[in-house]
């Protein structure tokens, strides 16, 4: 039971530590893709902590947060190409 | 603008209202039908932009075991090779990498196939699709490439696509 | 028991790659070779630990509903990440974005430009 909130606990701190590329990355790319990941790796620890607490309101949001992950990624993509 | 075509409205009504089942997860009469009513409206106005050649291929016994075989057998497969061999550069220290973009020509003549090895080269890590592009009847993928090993054509399509190519085909010809 | 343990090691093998994929981000050269990283991530990483939750949900907390969601989350990952990265990469060398290093081989630049 404890073992699942301690994964959890890995993959938000994995997450944070993303940050630090969005940061500093040189170009648009570099930030994106860095905040792409800790996207994923959130809904990640979210998941964790849905099946931990067995409440289903976290995995709601880690839904929203998967779906809105492509919006933000596609409209820089499409800005970095010149087409928006 | 198509025109709008009713097995089509049907397939994509089907496709939302198992979308909308697996969602709410309660089958009471009143969630279907709001269900059925909500489904049936994107169908109407979604369908001629969801499907374009031949509506019920997915019903098609044949196929749909074909798929089921590509999805759980010869892909896992790939990806997992190909996340070994990633996580493995990664953990080494980042430097043994030579990365390139090569040219690959691709035998794939329907759309949807074209899409779905894309799709299937870029989920595996290692690879990424960048472009594809059609001269005199034959098709090209750009791919960037993490390790490049043989300089484009026929050798690095063989190490790129691996066995995915003959899975997509024999769902989509 | 082992029901437990064997859950435990797919959510260890997920973290590892997922642990793998952001090493990856941090220390690659260039901005491509961080999105090739990126991709480790999204597939096993996320995948791994999606499979060891659904086996905990069904199994040991017995709700079907809660499985098929982390189901649907999985499988909404895996299906939109190739459209992203596939969106980036082709902007990013659009945009003028070079890696430091030239490249050993660079078709879609002779091609294109």
């Amino acid at each position: 039971m404890t073992e699942l909130l301690i994964f959890g606990i890995f993959f938000a701190v994995m997450a944070v530590c993303l940050l630090w590329r969005v940061a500093k990355g040189p170009t648009a790319a570099d930030r994106i893709v860095a905040a792409d990941g800790a996207d994923n790796l959130l809904c990640c620890a979210m998941i964790l902590f849905a099946v931990f607490s067995g409440r289903g309101i976290y995995l709601d949001i880690a839904l929203v947060g998967a779906l809105f992950g492509i919006v933000d990624t596609m409209l820089v993509g499409r800005y970095l190409e010149g087409r928006l | 603008m198509q025109k709008m075509r009713f097995p089509a409205v049907i397939s994509t009504f089907i496709v939302c209202f198992a979308f909308w089942v697996l969602l709410t997860w309660s089958f009471e009469i009143q969630e279907l039908a709001a269900g059925a009513v909500v489904s049936l409206a994107v169908a109407l106005f979604a369908g001629r932009f969801f499907v374009h050649t031949k509506s019920f291929w997915f019903f098609n016994p044949v196929k749909l075991v074909n798929l089921i075989i590509y999805v759980l057998f010869i892909f896992p497969v790939e990806l997992i090779k190909a996340n070994w061999d990633v996580a493995k550069r990664c953990f080494g220290g980042c430097k043994n990498v030579n990365p390139g973009i090569v040219k690959v020509p691709v035998d794939l003549e329907s759309d949807y196939g074209q899409a779905m090895l894309a799709n299937s080269i870029t989920l595996t890590p290692g690879t990424i699709t960048m472009d594809i592009a059609e001269e005199e009847g034959q098709t090209y993928y750009y791919i960037h490439w993490i390790d490049v090993t043989a300089p484009s054509g026929k050798e690095a399509g063989d190490a790129i696509k691996g066995t995915l190519e003959k899975g997509v085909g024999r769902i989509f010809k | 028991m082992a029901l437990r343990i064997v859950i435990d090691l797919l959510i260890a093998i997920g973290l590892f790659f997922a642990l793998a994929g952001t090493k990856g981000i941090i220390k690659m050269p260039d901005a491509f070779c961080r999105m090739q990283a990126s991709t480790c991530i999204s597939t096993l990483g996320v995948l791994c630990t999606a499979i060891g939750a659904v086996l905990y949900a069904i199994l040991i907390m017995g709700s079907i509903g809660t499985a098929v969601k982390i189901g649907l989350i999985a499988l909404l990952i895996l299906l939109t990440n190739p459209i992203g990265s596939h969106s980036i990469a082709k902007g990013a060398y659009k945009a003028g974005i070079r890696p430091e290093k030239e490249m050993s081989v660079d078709d879609y630049g002779r091609d294109f430009e």
